[in-house]
């Protein structure tokens, strides 16, 4: 068990955390920064103590607690900003630009999520990358595959949109097997229908 | 000024050492620690990870590979072989490392950048000579006296073999886990020595840390952050030079005929997924150094041009972007063109509204990529923007 946490030291914060988690009931409306999500399930919002690496603005929900299944919603990117806070120079972290393409936008989530994860400790591959509209904005979709160096298998879904320069990010990611599936048409649903307050 | 000077002096002093007394292996092939002895306690802990390691998704299992890394490791090691076991890790820094039960991890960023089997062979023969000369041990005893509880030491235990604990992870203890200047050089001189006698060319010795030195001094003057590997080492100038020295001062041995080098040949199957890893790591400047190792290697040229194309891209720096598409053009125009090449390009005529080539490029990669997982998103700009 200790070498799974020390590989996932991103999601060992979460299940260790002694900050309260909050409810967000189903079918509630909710604002993330310029965002507006309405989950059709109940989700636990994490306190941010357990997710040290996130934006301010960022929040991560869950069902089983973030170990098994989390939702990221990172709202309101800046141009020149990462989508992960970066304490770290010699982490080199990608940074977003307002002119990215639907390619970059992978790349940027690609690379981002395995420095998250440890640098050559996992790997994260995008497939299906297709065109969504979020309200009225065009954006992408696309799916992920994480291998971990020891740990479970996890898979994801990714929405993404760019609104006044601005990045606006959805990930889930769960384990494999049983909890990506369990909770993956809540997590779809509610990144489908992301938009803009 | 005086650094050249002192570097070239250190040098001296360390062959005129070496040439007095060549270090010598410290336990006998076959060895196996006492029952009692505490080293047999840290032999049983390897041992249980390296049947962890031997599950790890990021451990490359394709047979041509580790055969070829495992057979040039074997003719270094001579009556050592049957002690050493190599597993190649999916990592792009360039890094090997020994553990003290003969457990070897070779990382698939050194597989990347070293230029022939005896470049290989040189790194090999100083980690299989850190095994012989028990320095791992030294290094795992000295780790358990500093750190106190067992989370703490199997963070340690990651950072010497390699896997479960991250970059930042690794930087933090590093000073614990550096071998010393001394164990160093004597690695370096013994491995040069069995490389020679295996029949290897021991001059890569020295030119791997060449390479390495350009590749560092490259990514930091670019304002990177200097690699894992070249904080845990001794200068490597110094250690280049007295290398030089020493493999000068080595009885001329015969060097086998050279037909083509088998461990590039497989290898160079690989290069796709080791160059992608490079390239998630955003470190353009190391990127652009392998880059430039990589053409003196013979990499197929469009490949490189394609990388660069990529590096260029991603780095988006004034001018970066007329220098992707002249890199992916570059890349387009080999004889096996790659696709990614035609898609990136039309993203980039998209970002400058040239929307003819766009679609030319994006009709391509189809052609060329029909299954491409992405297809929907192309067709989608092939309609939309047509």
């Amino acid at each position: 068990m200790i070498r799974m946490v020390l590989i996932a030291s991103w999601l060992l914060a979460g299940g260790c955390a002694s900050a309260h988690y909050t409810l967000l009931p189903a079918n509630t409306p909710v604002s993330v920064g310029s965002l507006s999500l309405q989950p059709p399930t109940a989700w636990n919002e994490a306190p941010k103590t357990s997710t040290p690496r996130a934006r301010k603005e960022s929040r991560s929900w869950t069902v089983d607690g973030l170990n098994l299944n989390r939702l990221m919603v990172i709202p309101d990117v800046e141009d020149g900003s990462p989508i992960f806070q970066n304490r770290n120079k010699a982490m080199a972290l990608p940074v977003f630009r307002s002119d990215m393409l639907p390619n970059e936008l992978v790349e940027l989530t690609e690379s981002s999520i395995e420095k998250l994860l440890g640098e050559g400790q996992s790997d994260v591959k995008a497939e299906h990358l297709r065109p969504h509209r979020f309200g009225g904005r065009a954006g992408v979709m696309f799916d992920l595959d994480i291998t971990l160096a020891d740990g479970p298998a996890y898979r994801g879904l990714a929405g993404a949109f760019i609104s006044d320069s601005h990045l606006n990010l959805l990930v889930y990611i769960a384990a494999e097997p049983y909890y990506f599936d369990k909770d993956l048409d809540s997590a779809r649903e509610i990144i489908e229908n992301a938009h803009n307050s | 000024m005086w650094a050249p000077f002192c570097i070239a002096l250190t040098g001296l002093f360390a062959v005129l050492t070496v040439a007095a007394e060549l270090p010598t292996h410290l336990i006998p092939p076959g060895y196996q620690p006492e029952m009692s002895d505490e080293e047999r306690g840290l032999w049983l802990e390897m041992k249980e990870f390296e049947e962890h390691l031997k599950r790890s998704p990021m451990l490359v299992r394709d047979p041509a590979l580790n055969e070829v890394v495992t057979r040039i490791g074997c003719r270094v090691a001579g009556p050592y072989c049957p002690d050493i076991r190599i597993y190649i890790l999916r990592n792009p820094a360039f890094n090997a490392s020994m553990a003290p039960n003969g457990m070897m991890q070779v990382w698939t960023g050194l597989l990347l950048r070293v230029r022939s089997q005896d470049e290989l062979a040189s790194i090999l023969g100083h980690e299989i000579a850190h095994y012989t000369r028990t320095d791992t041990l030294k290094r795992m005893r000295r780790l358990r006296k500093s750190l106190t509880t067992g989370s703490i030491f199997s963070l340690g235990l990651g950072v010497l073999t390699g896997v479960r604990t991250n970059v930042g992870e690794m930087a933090a203890i590093m000073n614990t886990l550096a071998f010393s200047r001394e164990q160093e050089s004597d690695a370096d001189f013994l491995g040069a020595s069995m490389m020679a006698d295996a029949g290897f060319d021991p001059e890569a010795s020295y030119e791997v840390w060449e390479m390495l030195i350009e590749e560092e001094n490259y990514a930091v003057a670019r304002g990177e952050e200097p690699s894992i590997f070249w904080r845990t080492h001794p200068p490597s100038e110094e250690r280049a030079l007295a290398l030089h020295q020493f493999v000068a001062n080595l009885q001329p041995v015969d060097i086998e005929e050279r037909g083509p080098d088998p461990f590039l040949a497989v290898v160079s199957d690989h290069y796709v997924q080791f160059m992608e890893d490079q390239i998630d790591t955003n470190r353009f400047g190391r990127t652009e150094a392998i880059l430039i190792h990589q053409a003196q290697k013979g990499v197929d040229p469009a490949m490189i041009a394609f990388f660069k194309g990529e590096m260029y891209r991603q780095r988006n720096a004034p001018g970066d972007t007329q220098l992707a598409i002249e890199s992916y053009l570059q890349s387009c125009e080999g004889e096996q063109p790659y696709a990614d090449a035609h898609r990136n390009l039309g993203y980039l005529y998209l970002k400058l509204h040239d929307r003819n080539g766009a679609l030319e490029q994006f009709r391509q990669y189809l052609d060329l990529k029909p299954m491409a997982s992405d297809r929907e998103m192309i067709e989608f700009y092939l309609e939309n923007q047509g």
